[in-house]
């Protein structure tokens, strides 16, 4: 899951930096595309200006006779591009290039080119100025603007195939230079997974590149050697402990079995089998913290465990005046180890029966959830205490108010232990009163 | 006299492993490495006693060159391994029982003695176990003592035909917790005590005092006044 988002990353990282490349070439282009209309327009301005300045001259020399004679002329040439015509006061058209007023309103007086307007005549595109001059007669001048928007739609054209091709190319790039990244993160992410699986000797083959990868590579490799040998040194220990502790508790076993019929050698029994009992406790505690996320889990039942430890505990329980319930549902299954999770519910119970009071109850369920089973102990006894609150799950800590109890302050620890072996996540809702915990195991993937 | 092989380093474990054999009627040949005990095992013995740390190796990986070697004997791991994940790892790799170091005598002969009785009582495949007054039908379930019929639970009916099956021997609490209820945990109340307590008195309402309390350990089956 982790390896495709982080896939995920990489790709919008390669997709942000191709689109701002292009966007910027985009802008530039359309920066040019712009600055190339303008003076484009602004040419056929001047050939409009030199226009209105030649008739002009011929108005200033005869007035409207040789514009008209001008007009007559230019058009039998008929030259394309150029629309000239002259009415009269009535509207009716003198002479020019179109035998029907285009449709400019004629506006102001002179043959000054400022005030020249972009219409449509003809179906296409002018730039001309129409105005009225002395006498009431209208005048209308202009140059067509095709070629100038022939121009601007191959440079149109241009810019699009062009974005394509940077779109094609900018992909390609940012595709190549991910999967580089993809293909060097995507390595340590694998090993990363294995070694979560519990593959602690798992390590990456061939040699370190000089570069940051081969940095990563080598830090985590470095990592791993360190957790790889501590986690042999907790196994090694463990079982030097056990093996250094439990033979002299044993020669003495077997002495005092041969005192007879002393109760003080039962008693002493008795403290020796407390003392197994605590460092076996730790010695799980430490091996199950160390097997955190390793390997070693088969598929368990655990409703049939829940339900047998239930069974075996309930009979005390009821002894002793609690009212006991269960809620388990059918068939729920988990990856784990059977005995640790029975030695959850038995230290849960052992702790509910040795706080609760006749008439208390003690309830376990176990409800199915779409990715985690949640298993639910809770007795309605005196609780965790306020002096412990939080800490009650780390080792050795025991409330003022049950120091005459026996007992080390282990059996919480134990439980946080072995869920977080299973990866089960535990958590102490909110309760009036008593001790309420759950723990929500990862379920069995099918 | 059958004969009982004992592979074990340590010499006074050795010793007190040897009397608790002899006290249960065999023979004990002890053993110091594994290589030797490996060897010896060839032999024709009753039950192997083993230990897990050894010179030469751990004697639960040595389990199935034993059997591989041919040898019919029962094995019990006698281990300072034993924490509760060592013996479920011990009884899966093939050991028939498990006994954690430091154990008493008595919790060592009742194991020996449930070993040789299981090579000896060919599985239970007849559905009456009858001792007397008390009868226990297997097929159906049921537990009867003088005709009338005694409501046992599932768990004790399991409970009664373990006991059964080690009739006239002492039976561990810790022997009933991992063969009733297959945990191989010691938790920290005598849960177990219960269960047999509630059993103990149905027999009894009912006229049989088929289960009592063995001095120190545990229980004893006697319906017939054995034991």
């Amino acid at each position: 899951m982790s390896g495709f988002w982080q896939a995920r990353a990489t790709l919008r990282l390669a997709g942000i930096l191709a689109v701002a490349v292009i966007g910027l070439s985009l802008g530039a282009m359309g920066l040019q595309y712009r600055l190339v209309g303008d003076r484009l327009v602004a040419q056929t301005r001047a050939v409009l200006a030199a226009d209105l300045d030649g008739l002009a001259a011929l108005y200033a020399q005869r007035r409207i006779i040789a514009l008209r004679q001008a007009i007559e002329y230019r058009a039998a040439v008929d030259v394309a591009g150029e629309m000239l015509v002259l009415a009269d006061r009535g509207g009716r058209v003198l002479a020019g290039t179109h035998s029907v007023w285009p449709g400019l309103a004629a506006t102001g007086e002179g043959f000054a080119v400022a005030g020249a307007v972009r219409f449509v005549a003809d179906g296409q595109a002018w730039l001309g100025v129409s105005r009225v001059l002395p006498g009431g007669f209208p005048l209308l001048v202009a140059r067509a603007l095709t070629p100038v928007e022939a121009t601007l739609a191959s440079l149109r054209r241009g810019i699009l195939a062009l974005a394509l091709a940077l779109v094609v190319a900018g992909s390609a790039v940012g595709w190549v230079a991910a999967r580089g990244v993809m293909g060097r993160i995507g390595r340590i992410n694998a090993l990363a997974d294995r070694v979560a699986a519990g593959e602690l000797d798992a390590r990456l083959p061939g040699p370190r590149s000089h570069d940051e990868f081969g940095l990563l590579e080598g830090h985590v490799h470095a990592m791993l050697d360190r957790i790889q040998a501590l986690n042999r040194a907790t196994h090694r220990l463990s079982d030097s402990i056990a093996h250094e502790l439990r033979t002299p508790m044993h020669r003495m076993m077997q002495k005092l079995a041969r005192i007879e019929g002393q109760a003080v050698a039962d008693d002493l029994r008795a403290e020796m089998r407390a003392a197994v009992r605590v460092f076996d406790s730790l010695l799980d505690i430490s091996r199950a913290e160390a097997d955190q996320g390793a390997g070693g889990l088969i598929p368990v039942d655990l409703t049939a465990v829940a339900a047998g430890v239930w069974d075996l505990y309930t009979a005390l329980a009821e002894d002793k005046g609690l009212i006991c319930k269960a809620d388990l549902a059918d068939g729920l299954w988990v990856l784990g180890d059977r005995t640790l999770i029975a030695q959850v519910l038995s230290n849960l119970f052992d702790n509910a029966i040795k706080y609760c009071a006749a008439g208390d109850s003690l309830t376990l369920s176990l409800t199915e959830g779409p990715d985690r089973h949640v298993m639910r102990v809770a007795d309605t006894g005196p609780g965790l205490p306020d002096d412990i609150r939080g800490e009650a799950f780390e080792r050795f800590v025991r409330a003022d108010r049950d120091r005459a109890r026996p007992g080390h302050g282990l059996g919480l620890t134990l439980v946080r232990a072995i869920a977080a072996r299973h990866g089960a996540r535990l958590t102490q809702p909110a309760a009036d009163r008593g001790f309420v915990l759950e723990i929500a195991w990862p379920r069995l993937a099918v | 006299m059958d004969r009982i092989l004992i592979v074990e380093d340590d010499a006074e474990t050795a010793g007190a492993v040897a009397r608790a054999v002899r006290e249960v009627g065999c023979l004990p040949v002890v053993c110091g490495t594994l290589a030797e005990g490996e060897a010896a095992a060839a032999d024709d013995f009753r039950v192997i006693v083993l230990d897990r740390m050894l010179p030469g190796g751990d004697g639960v990986a040595a389990i199935a060159r034993i059997r591989a070697g041919g040898a019919g004997a029962l094995i019990l791991v006698l281990s300072a391994l034993g924490r509760a994940a060592q013996r479920v790892e011990g009884l899966e790799k093939g050991a028939d029982d498990y006994l954690a170091k430091p154990f008493e005598p008595d919790e060592l002969r009742a194991r020996l003695r449930a070993l040789l009785r299981l090579g000896t009582v060919q599985a239970l495949d007849n559905d009456l176990l009858a001792f007397g007054e008390l009868e226990i039908r297997l097929k159906a379930r049921t537990v009867h003592v003088k005709r009338a019929h005694v409501a046992v639970s599932p768990k004790e009916f399991e409970l009664i035909t373990y006991f059964a099956r080690n009739a006239g021997q002492t039976v561990t609490r810790m022997q009933l917790l991992e063969n009733v209820w297959n945990l191989h945990f010691d938790p920290q109340t005598n849960v177990v005590d219960v269960h047999v307590g509630r059993l103990r008195r149905k027999l009894e309402q009912a006229g049989s005092a088929a289960i009592r309390t063995a001095r120190g350990e545990g229980y004893v089956f006697a319906p017939l006044g054995l034991g």
